[in-house]
């Protein structure tokens, strides 16, 4: 089964305790454990303000993180997980492979296009050895 | 002369001797309200026509203003994917209060305005950005640092 990746996001009030947060991230790992899905990102952004009062706080600490897996269920389980927690205000996932997708295949084209028809004569060396390497990779 | 100064201004007729310019893309709501007159001699190929006036006449004369071209600033900085995390970047596409500004007003393509959209709805959704409407706080959003927990 095909993998997907996906970004979850969660804003917790701004003053919870470490304990709660980490309990939270543990919870969100125990989660992705189960189904095997792997965390590849795991940020924290720090307190930011809103741009609009969430359960009338106007700041909040964020959390991000990347997570890659076949099962979709897993995403359903997170919010889920993330709901009942009283420190986490907002949250919210997305479907990123798609996107990432697209970027990596209009990245090719355009380098594809840049080695066939070099506009500028100086551009050119510069392309086309890195078309060469694409195509021995290729092979 | 008065006849047809009467019969521009009840808006009968666009079709006068000189062509109405139109005011390129950018104008205002209160644009093209009317075919009033303009102050000077202006000779611009009026992409349309005065309002009810039927087609627009051909083009004549050179404009003789030349607005700056904008581009795409994506296109520019060949940008494939806008992230919505930046809320840095998709700051400068809403306006204060939050709303989503036109392509017309920031130049920027039709591919990476539908990306836009994309992105600064997504973005609203986590407080990254207002919504158009709420009372926004006056400050602009700051980039994103990470912090590696």
């Amino acid at each position: 089964m095909e993998e997907r990746l996906y970004d979850l996001i969660f804003i917790a009030r701004p003053a919870t305790p470490e304990d709660e947060i980490k309990k939270v991230l543990h919870s969100i790992e125990h989660a992705c454990a189960d189904k095997g899905a792997k965390i590849e990102k795991n940020e924290h952004w720090g307190t930011r303000k809103l741009a609009y009062r969430v359960a009338k706080h106007r700041e909040g600490m964020y959390y991000y993180q990347q997570i890659r897996t076949a099962h979709g269920e897993l995403i359903a389980e997170l919010e889920r997980r993330l709901h009942v927690q009283d420190s986490v205000i907002k949250y919210m996932t997305i479907r990123l492979d798609e996107d990432l997708k697209r970027q990596k295949k209009l990245g090719e084209k355009r380098e594809k296009r840049a080695a066939r028809r070099p506009r500028r004569p100086a551009a050119a060396p510069a392309a086309a050895p890195a078309a060469a390497q694409e195509q021995h990779a290729a092979s | 002369m008065a006849e047809e100064q009467k019969q521009e201004q009840t808006g009968a007729s666009a079709e006068g001797p000189r062509a109405e310019g139109g005011q390129g893309g950018q104008g205002g709501p209160g644009g093209h309200s009317g075919p009033r007159r303009e102050g000077g001699p202006r000779r611009e190929g009026g992409r349309e026509g005065g309002p009810g006036g039927g087609p627009g006449g051909p083009r004549r004369g050179k404009r003789q203003y030349f607005r700056k071209k904008k581009v795409c600033k994506f296109c520019v900085e060949k940008m494939d994917l806008i992230d919505y995390k930046r809320a840095d970047i998709l700051s400068q596409f809403v306006q204060e209060r939050g709303k989503i500004l036109p392509r017309r007003m920031t130049g920027v393509c039709a591919r990476h305005q539908r990306w836009l959209g994309v992105a600064i709805k997504r973005a609203r959704n986590i407080a990254l950005l207002p919504f158009a409407g709420s009372a926004a706080g006056s400050t602009a959003p700051k980039a994103v640092e990470a912090h590696k927990s």
